[in-house]
């Protein structure tokens, strides 16, 4: 029951900190993140084994998170809205939506929290049915009430994907990758090649349009292909030394791409290849086009949802491969060869080819990232490739826990949001609150502080902290976290243990 | 078809100016269980390692199953049907035991990138073949169903080591290499895996080379046994001849024993004793 609210306050905390940054009708949104917050959480502290155990702490914690959101809708709405200048909503309104969020909020909750009860299979049935209910809503929800999250949700999936793949290189195959966004940048400057007029306007011809469908399997497989390439050089090369190779591959290719912006070739002054601005340097390749499909309208940048849907379902078919690749004999030989290459050696895993595949299978879908980025920003420059986009992509990966998929997507959102939303956010609100109290000297020196600014500090000071206080990663897989938290000791170590005691004096006493 | 699965001649191994393996002879006929024994740095592991393809010799040839396997990598080794265990174990500790008998099998299944994405029913079908055999063998080692799940490196340090032998076996071996064995083991362990090793020749006909200090093991289990000291070869046969072979004791004990010794069963004894306790 205290548990239940006290996780109903954590989700309400973070609920409260929505509504304060947006104000406005976002109370529903922060509804759904409560709801699911409380849900999934009571789900799995709730003790006893019942549906109703379930149904009542997810409800519980659900209320719970609803009533702050309610308060706290109502306080943003008398203390920040007319100081930051925005419109003040109707009393009725502020009420009306604050309920709503709550009802959200409690409808999710014991929805979740009675769906962890099912038994068996149909648990998880229903846990990823309620998520994908709220998936399919969210983009309908942010549309309606002009929360305008869609384009940095959709970068951040477009990381998340990224994410993935990199999991399989570094998660599974235990092959530290510095240079991921390489392969992130062939995949868009393949679909920039296929999908746009600009190496026909360069040669003066009509060159052919390859379709988005079709370009994202193409770059997929041009991004593979690079791994391939990528990988021969670090076979024989471990740890460090991979990572630094690796690290030198994330370098060039951005650079080669910035500077084949005069590209020909020419031998014993016979010209083979005409120079020609190749890849347009600095300034790009744009525009590229958008998929097409009957019935929805991908090249209105107003309305993303397409866009989102879209994403969506690249990401659940990348999910679906790589959770196939997992549970083969390709995945365990990854991961094997992660534990002991020589033992892996010794037990007819063929290393050479092993490790290609991690790299090539990681960098194909780092290709479709590459080539959905290219579409939809519409154009493909060197800038969105530098080495921080691997950075950021190991960071998730190990932020969420090593080598386990929700884990890599919670690590990616919480990473993403809190840097392309949240901090932009805090940014507007305090430079709007400076705007609109000019009179007022203390409030107005907020001009001139941008926390934007501080976001590579604050975003080392949360790695420092993640490591020292949660190495496994926020959702670990189970083993990363055995093999993190030795010291409390599982049963089976235990066992052990008293084994090699037995041993040795069993051993003294037969000699 | 040769009588001896494995034929090696004139072996040589150097590390720069240190010759780890000197030119040996060394054959195991099929079906038996041989032993190769001797003092710490006598070359053992080094010569398993050239059997294995993780050393290259430096000179001379290794017929496996009648085909030469020198040059070969490891994991090409293993596909022509050698299994083996090591000295200090070397499980995927991270891995469920079941995992770790499935990787063994890696070489016998032959599911592509293609139809593993694809799930083909071959594949599928492959894999539950797979996951019982992995179980079988789990259990033919002794390790029952309820540790199947276990992370390797939580399991009790005896399991590890049959863990490690089911994980050999799952390669399909037709020469089975044992690196000590029974290494930490006491000695109600110790007779439960010769047994097993017995087993693993009479039951599934697989053919069992082991590196052993312990000398009850070595005499009560080997129908050959072939003693190295620095290198070299320097006694082999029945394990009755090899025990009062004088340069075996003297390699054991140093010269002034095998000179006192001469003629006595006590030593006999002592080298059993010595070799036991280690």
């Amino acid at each position: 029951m205290s548990r239940a609210i006290n996780i109903g306050v954590w989700a309400g905390v973070f609920g409260v900190f929505i509504i304060v940054l947006f104000g406005g009708q976002s109370v529903l949104a922060a509804g759904l993140i409560c709801g699911l917050l409380a849900g999934l959480l009571a789900g799995a502290r709730t003790e006893g084994e019942t549906m109703q155990a379930g149904v009542r702490d997810g409800l519980i914690s659900g209320a719970v998170a609803g009533v702050i959101l309610i308060v706290s809708n109502i306080l943003r709405n008398t203390f920040i809205t007319t100081l930051v200048g925005q419109n003040l909503p109707s009393t009725g309104e502020v009420l009306s939506f604050g309920i709503a969020g709550a009802a959200i909020s409690m409808v999710l909750g014991a929805a979740l929290g009675a769906a962890h009860f099912l038994p068996g299979r149909r648990s998880s049935y229903a846990t990823w049915a309620i998520l994908g209910l709220v998936i399919l809503i969210y983009p309908f929800l942010d549309y309606s009430i002009q929360l305008g999250w869609l384009g940095i949700v959709i970068t951040g999936l477009i990381f998340i994907l990224l994410a993935l793949g990199l999991n399989i290189v570094v998660g599974y195959a235990g092959l530290l990758d510095l240079g991921y966004a390489a392969f992130f940048a062939i995949g868009a400057y393949t679909a920039a090649f296929l999908s746009s007029s600009y190496i026909g306007d360069q040669l003066n011809f009509a060159n052919p349009r390859v379709s988005f469908w079709l370009v994202i399997f193409i770059a997929a497989a041009m991004a593979g292909l690079f791994g391939l390439i990528l990988g021969a050089p670090t076979l024989p090369l471990r740890g460090d030394y991979l990572a630094i190779v690796t690290l030198g591959f994330g370098e060039i290719v951005p650079i080669v791409f910035r500077n084949l912006d005069t590209f020909g070739i020419t031998i014993f002054g016979h010209e083979f290849i005409k120079t020609f601005n190749l890849t347009g340097g600095e300034l790009g390749i744009s525009p590229i086009d958008p998929p097409k499909l009957p019935g929805l309208n991908f090249a209105d940048r107003s309305d993303q949802r397409p866009w989102y849907f879209l994403l969506v379902l690249i990401i659940l078919f990348s999910i679906f491969l790589i959770n196939r690749l997992r549970g083969s004999r390709l995945g365990r030989a990854w991961m094997a060869m992660r534990e002991d290459e020589l033992a892996a050696s010794s037990m007819g895993i063929n290393i050479v080819r092993t490790k290609l595949l991690a790299f090539a299978m990681g960098a194909s879908f780092s290709g479709f990232g590459g080539a959905y980025f290219g579409a939809f920003v519409g154009g493909a420059f060197p800038s969105s490739f530098d080495f921080s986009v691997s950075v950021i992509v190991l960071c998730m990966v190990i932020l969420g826990g090593l080598g386990n998929i929700p884990g890599v997507i919670v690590g990616g959102l919480i990473i993403e949001l809190s840097d392309r939303l949240f901090l932009p956010q805090i940014t507007l609100l305090l430079q709007s609150i400076a705007q609109h109290n000019a009179n007022n000297p203390s409030l107005s020196g907020l001009q001139r502080f941008d926390p934007t600014l501080y976001r590579t500090g604050l975003f080392g000071l949360v790695l420092v902290l993640m490591m020292q206080l949660r190495p496994e990663g926020l959702l670990p897989n189970a083993r990363r976290k055995l093999e993190l938290h030795a010291d409390q000791a599982s049963p089976g170590e235990a066992a052990q243990s008293q084994t090699d005691l037995y041993d040795v004096e069993t051993e003294a006493a037969s000699s | 078809m040769a009588t001896n699965i494995l034929e090696a001649q004139g072996i040589v191994k150097q590390f720069g100016g240190l010759t780890a393996v000197n030119n040996v002879d060394f054959v195991i006929p099929k079906g038996t269980i041989c032993s190769l024994i001797g003092p710490n740095g006598a070359g053992k592991t080094t010569f398993f390692n050239m059997i294995t393809g993780l050393y290259v010799p430096t000179s001379g040839s290794m017929i496996f199953d009648d085909q030469s396997i020198v040059g070969l990598k490891p994991d090409q080794v293993t596909a022509r049907g050698v299994g083996r265990t090591f000295q200090n174990i070397r499980l995927f500790a991270n891995m469920t035991a079941l995992e770790n008998v499935l990787v063994g099998q890696h070489a016998r299944l032959k599911a592509n990138l293609l139809g593993i994405l694809l799930q083909t029913r071959a594949v599928k079908a492959e894999e539950e073949r797979a996951r019982l055999r992995a179980i079988e063998l789990l259990e033919f080692v002794g390790l029952g169903r309820q540790r199947v799940d276990e992370m390797s490196k939580n399991l009790p340090y005896g399991d590890q080591r049959r863990l490690e032998i089911a994980r050999a076996l799952a390669t399909n071996p037709k020469l089975l290499l044992l690196d000590e064995p029974t290494a930490g083991m006491n000695p109600h362990e110790t007779d439960a895996l010769t047994r097993l090793m017995r087993q693993i020749r009479d039951e599934l006909g697989i053919t069992v080379l082991l590196i052993e200090h312990d000398m009850k093991v070595v005499m009560g289990i080997s129908e050959k046994v072939t003693v190295l000291d620095h290198g070299g070869k320097i006694a082999e046969g029945l394990p009755e001849v090899v025990r009062s072979n004088e340069q075996v004791i003297e390699a054991y004990l140093g010269k002034g024993a095998a000179a006192q010794g001469k003629g006595g069963g006590g030593v006999r004894k002592a080298v059993v004793q010595s070799a036991e306790g280690r």
